[in-house]
């Protein structure tokens, strides 16, 4: 459907996109991940035929995107960064306009329209001025005008940018019930975004391809090791000891307690089997109640943030930091 | 094609723009005919087009600042280069929007020829060939107007420059005959034309090498020129400058000839500025 080979752009000694190459089959989601300047919007400007590559080709459909430009278009539907919108125009004159210039059948124009507006749920605003809607809604009609005209492919810069909560869900579901259809391309800094919509994910950093699988699969990429997080009441001396005889029970990390009285310990296990058993009859053994057992697997945040700043180990505490600030981010979500 | 120029004259007649030019332009057209050919009895109405030559400097920068600095601005580009539109349908879209306009303007002038034969024996192909060459001269400044556009994401910027480039021209003429007319000054002159080339081909090309090679060779060239023959400078500003002085060919209008070479030139130019739009457009996104 998608095949990217070999992508490179340069902008004079600056390497923004450096040799990417995947594929992506008809009626996947693939979720571009990366921080800041990674190179996200930088392909899918050259995915879409916006800018051109420095070397390297994209097939859209059995179409070279730089060489047969016209029918690779007319096989994408595009939302860049910034909804692409004009101001004085209506929502229904806009998209009117959209299907105008995407040469659809002028027959199906109306319906097609239509549905999309309903697909992007923006009926209730059809007639009212894009100046006049707020950042959520231009979205939206940003998101109609890339479904106009039902292209296979349609491709979606940080779709979510700018929009509540609720209105996150919403297209979220709307992505997820366009991937029935056509092949989704969807960037994102939001961790989550990407773990909960995308079949694919694809971590890039400063241009590269860093990682690409299922987001399932990726956390066992890593060597990834599973942890229990234990709140326990009692002393530190007595809950290690009594964690400690545990069969399976190979590391144990200590944090900061919230409450007085109590610990916090993550408890790593070697593999061998389910440790949680006997982690519960050791402490109760030893008269250490329970208060909370959560066990834990590596997050797209840890992956993620592993594979992005491996190379600059240094940076340790600005890791941590950035840990919590990507979680409190996902937790906001 | 069809789908931008529809979008194009919506805009233009859903803002106050479209009205605000036909309107100015009218209203000063009105007064120059009033005064010129119904007050003073003046028969000829090109003497009434030629006085209004310099609404231009206003008009034209007023038509084509938006055209394609506003769509940067609002990054709407990225909708109009990614749908399946080549970027030659775009551009034509606007610039035919754009002449449509103005055109309407000169069909209504069309009729003020037409008053005056009321009141006398009108040279009535007189008149129109002043107009035909009216229209082609505002043609060509809004193929510049265009092209200025599509350098800048700033309405602003691409209105001063627009008016500045056309004020230039209108007052080329003036300009050239303060010139002195001796070698060394035609030297100086192209000098400094070619230290202005190297900046603008600098300023598109970013490329150190390429603009600093060129504006070498060319100050090089110039020099022994100079210095070996310099009897090649006689005349050659007035001669240079006159290329560029787009109003003096739009003179022979007004005196009622229709001279071939003249509508080539305002055509050609027409066609030079739309397609250098074109390619100024590939060549930021190809680059």
């Amino acid at each position: 459907m998608i095949e990217v080979k070999d992508l490179v752009k340069k902008y004079g000694d600056h390497t923004a996109v450096d040799h990417l190459s995947f594929t992506v089959e008809r009626g996947q989601i693939l979720g571009f991940l990366g921080p800041n300047g990674a190179g996200k919007t930088t392909t899918m400007n050259m995915i879409t035929g916006y800018i051109s590559a420095t070397e390297g080709t994209v097939v859209i459909n059995g179409h070279d995107v730089f060489d047969e430009p016209e029918e690779a278009k007319r096989c994408i539907g595009y939302l860049p960064e910034l909804p692409p919108v004009y101001p004085d125009m209506t929502v229904r004159e806009y998209l009117s306009f959209v299907a105008d210039i995407k040469q659809v059948d002028k027959k199906r124009k109306q319906y097609m329209i239509k549905d999309a507006m309903k697909k992007a749920r923006i009926e209730d605003v059809a007639e009212r001025l894009i100046k006049h809607l707020s950042k959520g809604y231009k979205q939206r009609v940003g998101l109609a005008q890339a479904i106009i005209g039902y292209p296979e492919v349609i491709i979606l810069d940080e779709p979510t940018v700018g929009l509540d909560p609720m209105q996150i869900i919403e297209i979220r579901d709307l992505i997820k019930e366009l991937a029935k259809e056509h092949t989704v391309i969807l960037s994102s800094h939001i961790l989550s975004e990407v773990s909960a919509v995308c079949d694919t994910v694809l971590i890039i950093n400063k241009g590269k391809m860093v990682l690409q699988d299922t987001p399932d699969k990726l956390s066992s990429h890593l060597g990834n090791k599973d942890g229990l997080h234990l709140t326990v009441k009692g002393s530190r001396a007595a809950v290690d000891a009594a964690i400690a005889g545990v069969p399976g029970v190979t590391e144990r990390e200590y944090k900061e307690p919230k409450e007085a009285g109590t610990v916090n310990v993550t408890v790593y296990n070697d593999g061998s089997g389910d440790i949680r058993e006997g982690v519960f009859y050791a402490l109760s053994g030893a008269k250490c109640p329970i208060l909370d057992m959560q066990s834990s697997t590596m997050s797209l945040e840890d992956i993620f943030l592993q594979v992005t700043q491996e190379d600059n180990a240094p940076k340790k505490k600005a890791k941590k930091k950035l840990v919590k600030e990507e979680k409190q981010d996902a937790g906001n979500l | 094609m069809l789908a931008i120029y529809k979008k194009e004259m919506r805009s233009y007649f859903t803002s106050i723009i479209g009205y605000l030019f036909m309107a100015f332009f009218l209203v000063i057209l009105g007064i120059y005919h009033v005064v010129y050919n119904m007050v003073s009895g003046y028969a000829d109405f090109a003497y009434a087009l030629s006085g209004i030559v310099m609404v231009f400097v206003l008009l034209v920068p007023m038509m084509t600042m938006r055209l394609m600095a506003e769509e940067n601005r609002q990054k709407t580009d990225q909708l109009l280069f990614t749908s399946p539109l080549s970027t030659t349908k775009i551009i034509l879209g606007k610039y035919l929007a754009v002449l449509s306009v103005f055109g309407i303007v000169m069909l209504i002038t069309c009729f003020y020829p037409l008053v005056l034969t009321e009141f006398g024996e009108i040279n009535l192909p007189y008149a129109y060939t002043a107009i035909l060459g009216f229209f082609l001269l505002g043609a060509a400044y809004m193929a510049i107007g265009l092209f200025i556009s599509a350098m800048t994401e700033s309405q602003v910027f691409a209105a001063i420059i627009t008016f500045v480039v056309v004020l230039v021209t209108c007052l080329m003429d003036g300009i050239v005959s303060i010139i002195p007319t001796d070698n060394r000054t035609a030297w100086i002159i192209f000098s400094v034309l070619v230290l202005i080339l190297v900046i603008v081909l600098y300023l598109m090309m970013h490329n150190v090498t390429v603009s600093l090679g060129i504006g070498l060779v060319g100050e090089v060239a110039l020099a022994i020129l100079y210095l070996v023959h310099p009897s090649f400078y006689d005349g050659s500003v007035s001669a240079f400058f006159d290329w560029f002085s787009v109003v003096r060919r739009y003179d022979q209008f007004t005196s009622g000839i229709l001279n071939l070479s003249s509508v080539i030139y305002y055509v050609s130019l027409c066609v030079l500025f739309v397609f250098l739009t074109i390619q100024a457009i590939k060549k930021r996104r190809w680059s």
